[in-house]
């Protein structure tokens, strides 16, 4: 129990910590990204993703963890262009919102509310959603569908990876408000 | 790592990338060798738990089984905990880095649609419950689909993330549509 809390606010802090302090909770590079303008975000995120893959895999590989890729079904793009919706509306995700409140910024809570009744709403539909949306899944791991080793899929998704940052990161800089 | 050349103080992208790369990677073996099925490096669970709550109040719900799941999650502890420490997070950096600066609403918000308050609160109202929708259908939010499921290439992953740029995208668009110029 103890370890739990523990656990949960150390790495929540660090979390929140990090957002706010390269600047993803900010209002302006959400959507300055959405307008394809500010790729700050884009070029964190696609960093963090790079970074942990080749770790995650190298872990899989040792025997140290096993991978758990979330299946495919109807449910990840139908929620994905829901969730997209509400993106664009907010200004933030989840995770940059709490992180935000912390920051002062008031707005945040109307869509701390927001997040839950959209919760609820699901939970209170959710036989609909399961036998529309995720009754035919398939697994998610890319390199069981396409049958080729994960070690030929990872460099290749890690070079693809880098030159999106590399190209975004000429397109842009990061040091002018460029929305 | 000493890439932190920014004018308005920020941590180099690469920086943040890193620590939040770090994070996910220690979480998840934290986890699997605690022995949680379930990773609980995301926010949606968090959002989550807070849900549990309304079973209180609406007794009917007690009985749903999202709701028991997020109940019975032996990682609830987590999530809730981690509601206030990211919100705890943001607040002591925003704080040490003397950057802290309450408002209603975003100033480029401001610029564009008004200084009216309630017009930005229906709208974050109505995002957050698309948000949230969204979240648990695609089961993961950024965190859990972005950080986890990209790193780990799930197919399903790939396309929630892919989906909610063309939304996105055309949301932005309309709510900013002359916005092409730099200020």
């Amino acid at each position: 129990m103890i370890l739990k809390i523990l656990i949960g606010l150390i790495v929540g802090f660090i979390f929140g910590y990090t957002l706010q302090r390269t600047g993803i909770t900010k209002y302006p590079r959400v959507m300055g990204m959405l307008l394809l303008k500010d790729f700050k975000i884009l070029k964190f995120m696609l960093t963090a993703v790079t970074f942990s893959m080749i770790g995650f895999y190298t872990l899989d590989s040792l025997d140290i963890i096993t991978l758990n890729p979330k299946s495919l079904d109807l449910g990840k793009l139908v929620g994905g262009l829901i969730f997209g919706l509400g993106m664009g509306l907010l200004g933030y995700c989840p995770g940059t919102m709490l992180s935000r409140i912390g920051e002062g910024k008031k707005d945040a809570w109307f869509g701390l509310i927001g997040t839950v009744m959209g919760i609820v709403f699901f939970a209170v539909n959710v036989e609909f959603f399961k036998t529309h949306l995720k009754s035919k899944s398939m697994s998610g791991d890319i390199s069981e569908a396409l049958g080729i080793h994960q070690w030929i899929i990872v460099p290749v998704a890690a070079l693809i990876f880098i030159a999106i940052i590399y190209t975004a990161n000429k397109k842009t800089d990061d040091f002018k408000q460029n929305f | 790592m000493k890439i932190k050349n920014n004018q308005n103080s920020e941590w180099h992208w690469f920086t943040g990338g890193i620590i939040v790369s770090l994070l996910a990677m220690a979480t998840y073996v934290a986890f699997q060798n605690l022995g949680y099925k379930s990773y609980p490096f995301g926010i949606t669970s968090s959002f989550g738990s807070i849900t549990t709550l309304f079973k209180y109040p609406f007794t009917a719900l007690s009985e749903n089984p999202m709701i028991q799941k997020y109940a019975n999650s032996p990682a609830a502890i987590i999530s809730i905990t981690m509601l206030f420490s990211v919100a705890l997070g943001g607040f002591a950096a925003a704080k040490i880095n003397k950057t802290y600066a309450p408002e209603s609403i975003p100033s480029v918000w401001k610029k564009y649609h008004g200084p009216g308050l309630w017009k930005r609160y229906l709208t974050v109202l109505f995002g957050g419950f698309f948000l949230g929708w969204g979240a648990v259908l695609v089961s993961g939010c950024t965190t859990g689909n972005i950080l986890q499921g990209w790193a780990h290439l799930s197919l399903g992953s790939i396309v929630a993330g892919a989906s909610v740029f063309i939304t996105g995208i055309i949301i932005a668009k309309i709510l900013y549509p002359k916005a092409g110029g730099r200020k």
